[in-house]
């Protein structure tokens, strides 16, 4: 049977998703990306390498998140996809009346706008993270209790405190400061939640009209409190998909299945062993003229597969020939 | 023969054509600093102050770069281009404050420019400039005229022929139109961040190579931007209003798929005229608008997911349409 893998590489975590020939989800992979995203790429192959029920072909492999031409070149992708309109399409696939996506991952954020069935609009963090999964992630430490006890804790405040959610560094001061005061440490956690989500819709949402149904997904969606925040500050019910770690992964595996059915062509998916091959990155300053761009570059045995970075196509070209 | 510089950042791209023919018919010899690039950024970042816009620093690291190559720099200070429409303060004390932050720059040569004072205060000022190299009011104010014939001509080129300043000032090749454009899109924004290629990241090229048409606000009929204007804020309060609001307006109703805005992080003007003109699509509904914040920090990743984005949103856009 014809099995289609999307990867969602983003900046803290690394997805996979296998759909069959009828969309319905085979496999599902969640991954730290540590800042490794060819190891962490390689082993979730592997991963699923091992998880693939017999007689199962793959037919397309897309790739998507911000190191989507990375992951593309060492698997072979057939589709490189950005993370919006890949989110988007997973959202209207599980949620065909979907008017409003919200996602939250790692270090950016997104709303998607959706009328009708087609994105009509979108916004996504610029240079701030202070609404992403890592701001939680630092509190969480600071406050001294795990990711995973973060939602069910501070779904059981009462009175939560308000903090200032605009700058993760403000945040923390404002945090501190109610430690020392003496607040109950459920109240200030979901302070947290609602400070993000007040980020949230004063940044990335800002003139943005946010109708129901409302899906939420990203990683941050695991944690009930910014769930519970979220429904309060939208005055309305949020959803949350069952693989809404994944959407990005399922939604360019979506969007590979359609693309493959519709050139008819073989996949370019270079095959599980690229698990087991040992790539080699590095970079070095293009001297070629005064922006002295970083390239970074990606081989093989000597031979180069691809570069980036630079500000115009010299490296880029060079790498295809 | 006194050489005089010109650094290629802020209204270069408007004024360039006039301010070379002003010079030129007075005896003096024009250089251009060179195109931005990462040098001239960190030049610039490293001396303007922290509140201070991309743009301006952006310049201070041109005027920076014409050390050397020039016995004066031109920095004209515009505070007004029409009659109670003004300029944004960093445009009114640019010669001061060039000053400032590039001590070491060659002499200044500046000008103000408030036709909000009156014709014969802008007269004054044109005649105060020129007597510096010419004592003969005649010379000057042929040279004045001439420099005002060119920048009508210059106008009037990229507006009939549809071309950008960067294809008239650096004969940058001229659209080809038998290539095949899948897109038009509109790209809105004050020239000095729409055509400065190392600040947008190549916005242009990228969207060029990617089969888009790109029509800018040069190649609006006036009438057009004019109606636009009226129809969206009334009268402009904002010098360049025009080329955001105007060319706005007018591309969402106009020859194009979707219009990208093109913002400077941290510029009031920008922050209020780009509101206007999404609100102004979002009550149209056709056509989609984009806007891009540029600072110095801006990641090209980011800037390319969104225009994928973009893109990918007018094209499935069009499907459904047309299969609907």
């Amino acid at each position: 049977m014809k099995v289609y893998l999307g990867i969602d590489v983003g900046s803290v975590t690394t997805k996979f998703a296998l759909l069959d020939e009828r969309d319905e989800l085979v496999d599902t992979l969640y991954l730290r990306t540590q800042g490794k995203p060819i190891a962490m790429v390689q082993q979730g192959l592997a991963e699923i390498a091992r998880r693939l029920p017999p007689g199962m072909e793959i037919a397309g492999v897309g790739t998507t998140g911000s190191a989507r031409y990375l992951a593309g070149v060492i698997v072979g992708a057939d589709l490189v996809k950005n993370e919006i309109t890949s989110h988007a399409v997973a959202a209207l696939h599980i949620l065909p009346q979907v008017q409003t996506v919200v996602e939250i991952g790692g270090q950016d954020s997104k709303v998607i706008i959706i009328r009708q069935g087609v994105v009509t609009d979108f916004g996504m963090n610029t240079v701030c993270a202070a609404g992403t999964g890592s701001f939680l992630d630092h509190q969480a430490l600071r406050l001294g209790i795990s990711i995973e006890e973060f939602g069910p804790r501070a779904l059981e405040s009462r009175t939560p405190v308000r903090i200032a959610g605009r700058c993760t560094v403000f945040a923390e001061s404002d945090m501190v400061h109610k430690q020392q005061m003496g607040h109950r440490t459920e109240d200030i956690l979901y302070g947290l939640c609602q400070a993000l989500v007040r980020n949230y819709l004063n940044n990335v949402a800002l003139g943005k009209e946010l109708l129901p149904p409302v899906v939420f997904q990203g990683g941050v969606a695991f944690n009930q409190g910014i769930v519970r925040a979220l429904e309060e500050s939208l005055e309305t019910q949020v959803v949350v998909p069952p693989h809404h770690e994944v959407m990005g992964a399922i939604g360019v595996a979506l969007l590979v299945h359609e693309e493959m059915s519709a050139t008819g062509e073989p996949s370019r998916f270079q095959g599980f062993q690229v698990s087991q091959i040992q790539y080699h990155t590095s970079s070095f300053e293009c001297k070629a003229c005064p922006n002295l761009c970083e390239i970074a570059q990606l081989s093989l045995n000597g031979k180069v597969l691809a570069r980036w970075g630079g500000r115009c196509d010299l490296w880029e070209r060079t790498s295809t020939s | 023969m006194v050489t005089i510089g010109i650094p290629r950042a802020l209204l270069y791209y408007q004024y360039y054509p006039m301010w070379l023919t002003f010079f030129q018919e007075l005896g003096a010899q024009v250089v251009v600093s060179p195109p931005t690039n990462r040098a001239t950024l960190a030049e610039g970042v490293s001396r303007a102050v922290a509140e201070t816009c991309l743009p301006v620093k952006v310049f201070c690291g041109h005027v920076v770069s014409l050390i050397g190559a020039c016995d004066y720099v031109f920095v004209p200070a515009i505070r007004s281009m029409a009659y109670k429409v003004h300029n944004c303060s960093k445009f009114l004390g640019l010669p001061d404050l060039t000053r400032a932050v590039v001590p070491e720059s060659p002499p200044i040569l500046e000008v103000e420019i408030d036709v909000d004072q009156g014709k014969r205060a802008l007269y004054q000022a044109i005649y105060s400039l020129g007597r510096r190299f010419s004592c003969n009011p005649l010379k000057v104010k042929r040279a004045a005229q001439s420099a005002w014939q060119a920048h009508q001509d210059y106008v009037a080129r990229m507006r009939s022929q549809g071309l950008t300043p960067l294809q008239v000032l650096e004969g940058q090749s001229i659209r080809d139109e038998t290539r095949g454009y899948h897109l038009s899109l509109a790209v809105i924004g004050h020239p000095y961040l729409v055509y400065d290629s190392f600040v947008n990241h190549r916005l242009l090229e990228r969207l060029d190579r990617g089969g888009v048409k790109v029509y800018t606000p040069e190649m609006v009929p006036q009438a057009g931007l004019d109606e636009a204007m009226a129809q969206i804020v009334g009268q402009a309060y904002w010098t360049y209003e025009a080329e955001v609001v105007g060319a706005g307006g007018y591309y969402l109703e106009n020859q194009v798929a979707g219009v990208i805005g093109v913002a400077a992080f941290g510029c009031g003007p920008d922050s209020l005229m780009f509101e206007m003109v999404e609100r102004r699509a979002k009550k149209l509904r056709g056509c989609s608008f984009m806007s891009l914040m540029l600072d110095e920090h801006t990641a090209e990743a980011g800037l390319v997911t969104r225009l994928e984005a973009f893109l990918d949103m007018i094209q499935r856009r069009r499907q459904v349409t047309a299969c609907g």
